[in-house]
């Protein structure tokens, strides 16, 4: 039950997931994204350690066996409503490991994923895109929810 | 009869500070406007464009709206006592810090003994939320930031000691804070005084130890412990931790410029507010933002140990030299 949608998505809190990545996609999310020149604090957008304190959650890597209970586990933490960001090839594809005998990707066979990011490694533009996309996503589920909750309450009473 | 009015009319007096003025509503928004400031502010040191100053307020709408988790292994009371005590320990606290030349005090309770008790409550919050939040992550903050708490709380007492000392000029030790204030207007501010800045040095390193900002974030460190003890806080419960943040900023700097700048301006209360909030303001950007946006974080025995060997040992000198200069 968000109070003023349209509030609430100017403050996204961010989390990322590292599903067996090789780091570059994280990279760029840690560090480019961040820097001077692109700084997405501006809209905003804050990294947490807590998968409970997060909005929006950026998913890297193609899903390897070994991590994928624990990825399954991290992103039911997250607490409704949350926006899935695929980064990179890998998750959206599995990319060059696709195929593999380690892979169990692509990662939405597991996870709704609402915005993919596609790169190798997506450019920072792209990623601040892919945000922005989030967030709109985010303002029209809030709002759904709201509009949902209204028409409920209007066939309970009629 | 007479009695009765008087006592409602100071209850009433009472619950004014505790919700308007300086507590509540005046503490709150000058807390989230001082924390986007600070936000914006280390945003620019760092050549970036900066989030924009109204979002903490954004930030706490945000959460007042997200679902609120409790871990199934948690100790349910406590879990949900532990925000608000914190809440409401800086809420009082607010509430009883006069604003030179606008306003004295509660009389008889601005003490700053009470402070000594009131300001580790947000501590102590952490202490019992980690503890009862059932997350390993969440034990380890906790035992940090126990650690850290007696190494902080140990300059902070003999800065104390050494202005209580001054004031009473040796015959006692005088700690209300309206007779600090006056003291101060008449003879000069301690600040300024030779004896006193050795103890104005340890009350900024004081700072952030107390606010838990880089370099002494150690019981919050995201990137090792994922914020230790508010881990499992999510939704209005993180919410409260937040509030009780922007109040404590609001107490401890205001009790700084109270202690050793507490000079006021010819003009009337309202623009001694003002004066106190732009002192108060300048505190922050330099004992907090500064050394926020230059520093990466301490390990917990070097925190310990560099609050018991420098600010420790900057107050007690300062205590000594006021034994010396009475």
């Amino acid at each position: 039950m968000a109070f003023f949608p349209s509030i609430t998505v100017r403050s996204p809190w961010l989390y990322r997931i590292n599903a067996g990545s090789c780091n570059g996609c994280d990279v760029e999310l840690a560090t480019t994204a961040f820097i001077p020149r692109f700084d997405v604090e501006r809209l905003g957008c804050k990294y947490c350690g807590s998968p409970r304190h997060a909005d929006i959650v950026f998913i890297t890597g193609p899903l390897t066996l070994r991590v994928r209970d624990k990825v399954l586990r991290v992103w039911n933490e997250i607490p409704e409503p949350k926006i899935t960001i695929a980064v990179g090839i890998c998750p959206i594809s599995g990319g060059v490991f696709r195929g593999g005998h380690s892979i169990d990707g692509p990662v939405d066979r597991y996870i709704p994923v609402d915005v993919n990011v596609p790169g190798c490694p997506p450019r920072p533009q792209a990623i601040m895109e892919g945000v922005l996309l989030a967030r709109d996503l985010w303002l029209q589920r809030l709002e759904e929810g709201k509009a949902g909750k209204a028409e409920a309450a209007y066939a309970a009473i009629s | 009869m007479q009695d009765l009015f008087s006592s409602l009319s100071l209850a009433g007096w009472a619950l004014f500070h505790l919700l308007i003025f300086p507590g509540g509503l005046f503490a709150l928004s000058a807390g989230l406007l001082f924390k986007g400031l600070d936000r914006k502010f280390e945003a620019r040191l760092q050549r970036r464009v900066g989030p924009p100053v109204v979002q903490p307020l954004l930030d706490l709408v945000k959460l007042a709206g997200k679902e609120s988790m409790l871990p199934e292994t948690a100790h349910r009371t406590i879990f949900h006592v532990a925000p608000l005590l914190g809440l409401v320990g800086m809420a009082v606290c607010a509430a009883l810090l006069p604003v030179p030349g606008a306003y004295g005090g509660l009389p008889g309770m601005g003490d700053m003994l009470v402070y000594f008790y009131l300001l580790p409550l947000p501590a102590v919050a952490l202490i019992l939320a980690g503890s009862s939040s059932s997350s390993p992550f969440g034990a380890l903050g906790f035992s940090r930031e126990m650690t850290i708490m007696f190494a902080y709380e140990i300059p902070l007492l003999m800065v104390i000691l050494a202005v209580a000392l001054k004031v009473g000029q040796g015959q006692a030790a005088e700690f209300s804070l309206g007779a600090i204030v006056a003291y101060q207007l008449e003879n000069g501010q301690f600040g300024l005084h030779w004896a006193l800045l050795p103890a104005f040095l340890a009350y900024l390193a004081f700072l952030p130890g107390t606010m838990g900002v880089p370099p002494f974030d150690i019981p919050e460190a995201e990137t090792e412990i994922v914020e230790g003890p508010l881990l499992e806080y999510s939704g209005a419960s993180l919410a409260c931790f937040q509030l009780a943040g922007v109040l404590k900023s609001i107490v401890v700097l205001g009790l700084g410029v109270i202690l050793f700048f507490p000079g006021t301006v010819p003009g009337g209360a309202a623009l001694n507010v003002i004066w106190f909030l732009a002192k108060c303001l300048l505190l922050m950007c330099v004992s907090l933002t500064l050394v926020k946006a230059a520093c990466g974080r301490f390990r917990v025995e070097q925190a310990f140990s560099f609050y018991l060997k420098y600010p420790a040992g900057l107050a007690a000198l300062s205590l000594i030299l006021v034994w010396v200069s009475l």
